[in-house]
């Protein structure tokens, strides 16, 4: 214990400094925990906090995106569906619609065709009730001249009705 | 008792010692007030108005003085974290960043223009001249780096031991504490344990001497290197004359020889903080580690 005192003193220890040097250092302790390493700690602790609240944030936000996706994807999906529906529905909406003008379109076709054919068979006896009553009249002016006699409403009647009764057109 | 070298006694070559010696010299007019009193003061308050500068107004996204401060801080705590373990480390963080960065910057201060070079000439006896850097005979040096005083390093020593003593009694409690230093280890049971029982008393009290030698030994190595470092910066400055150089030469090569050793010495400056520093994380980490057995 002596040599340890002889080289302190030796190397120039004296207990008012060194007790000065304490007092120093204990202030230098207090300074530097008030000062830096309290409200560095708590920072750190607070950018750590800060850190883990993003990164939780992070996550639910790519949970949220994700779920968001599906979402979308989903309502896609159903609205491809509900077009794809849509689009039948309308096809064969459609296609009923041009079988049922197809099939008006057809008997107007054939209601005309009918009227023609009617008009056409009306227009024929016509022609023919005209073209006997012509070959009447040719018959009558020929009999007329051959015979030199001239007919009379009943001679006439009796060779158009045996002309009309022998002409068949 | 005499130091001697292979070829001369330590007094012999005392003009080559920096700071005027290995005591610490006192302020003429302040009684026990120190050379090396004052540049801790000195040191303290630029320590106080960087920290205060750095932290007055903290924010989320930290400025240049911040982030320094943030950095050195977070680093060190990692590097505490990982000697003493997560529990402890709360507990002994504030002390052993304190002592790294006080040590750092106090053995960096020697390395300061007119830190240990400035001073007060007396000529037998006599002041000659109230401030110089020129002394043919004895010179007290106005700024002595505190960690060149035994009185600093012994200090820091002694709050770390009672710091020390403290978290170890938390930790382990004075029962731990004893059967830690004492007790049979290796986890051995029976008759053997107790043959074992005198050899780890042994070791106990073994163990106990090299705990009281702890802050001898963190004080004189802390003491001793920044020392010889101001004694081989203040050698190189004189040695152009003593080599029998004068005039513009001297002051030459008083300026370029030691200017190797001034990195060398910022390179001591961090060596000895981290030892002194280290050196305390694995002492606490020693005391507080819970044997398997427990």
């Amino acid at each position: 214990m002596q040599v340890v005192t002889d080289i302190f003193t030796m190397f120039g220890f004296k207990l008012a400094p060194f007790i000065a040097q304490i007092i120093i250092i204990l202030v230098v302790y207090f300074i530097l925990s008030k000062y830096a390493f309290g409200p560095v700690m708590a920072m750190l602790e607070e950018r750590r906090k800060r850190i883990a609240e993003g990164e939780a944030n992070l996550t639910q936000i790519d949970e949220k995106l994700a779920s968001a996706e599906a979402k979308v994807q989903e309502m896609l999906d159903q609205a491809n569906k509900d077009a794809e529906r849509i689009i039948g529905e309308a096809r064969e909406s459609a296609d009923s619609f041009r079988e049922q003008k197809t099939q008006a379109a057809v008997a107007e076709a054939q209601q005309i065709v009918a009227k023609a054919q009617e008009a056409t068979k009306l227009e024929h006896e016509r022609v023919m009730g005209e073209l006997k009553r012509d070959f009447g009249r040719l018959v009558i002016g020929a009999t007329s001249k051959v015979s030199g006699k001239i007919l009379d409403d009943g001679d006439q009647k009796r060779i158009n009705d045996e002309v009309a009764g022998q002409v068949s057109l | 008792m005499d130091f001697s070298l292979s070829f001369t006694s330590l007094e012999a070559i005392s003009p080559l010692l920096a700071a005027g010696g290995l005591n610490p010299d006192e302020i003429p007019g302040l009684g026990w007030f120190t050379n090396s009193l004052f540049v801790a003061i000195f040191v303290t308050v630029a320590i106080l108005l960087f920290t205060r500068m750095a932290t007055r107004r903290m924010e989320m996204v930290p400025g240049k003085k911040q982030n320094l401060v943030e950095f050195v801080v977070e680093f060190l705590y990692g590097q505490v974290e990982a000697v003493v373990g997560e529990k402890v480390a709360p507990k002994v963080f504030p002390l052993l960043c304190t002592i790294f960065v006080f040590v750092l910057i106090c053995n960096w201060s020697g390395l300061l223009p007119g830190v240990g070079t400035a001073g007060i000439a007396y000529d037998e006896g006599e002041m000659a001249a109230p401030l110089t850097i020129k002394a043919e005979g004895k010179m007290t040096p106005i700024l002595r780096p505190p960690s060149a005083d035994l009185n600093f390093t012994l200090a820091l020593a002694a709050v770390f031991m009672i710091v020390w003593a403290w978290v170890t009694i938390r930790e382990v409690g004075v029962m731990g504490f004893i059967d830690h230093t004492f007790g049979v280890k290796g986890g051995v049971e029976g008759l053997i344990k107790w043959l074992l029982v005198p050899i780890f008393i042994l070791v106990g009290v073994i163990e106990l001497i090299s705990i009281a030698s702890r802050p001898v030994s963190l004080s004189l190595r802390l003491f001793g290197n920044v020392y010889a470092g101001e004694t081989l910066l203040a050698s190189m400055m004189a040695l152009g004359k003593s080599l029998g150089l004068t005039g513009i030469w001297a002051f030459i090569s008083s300026v370029l020889l030691p200017l190797p050793f001034y990195f060398l010495e910022i390179l001591v400056g961090i060596l000895q903080a981290t030892v002194f520093s280290l050196l305390c994380a694995i002492f606490v980490k020693l005391s507080t580690t819970h044997d398997e057995a427990h």
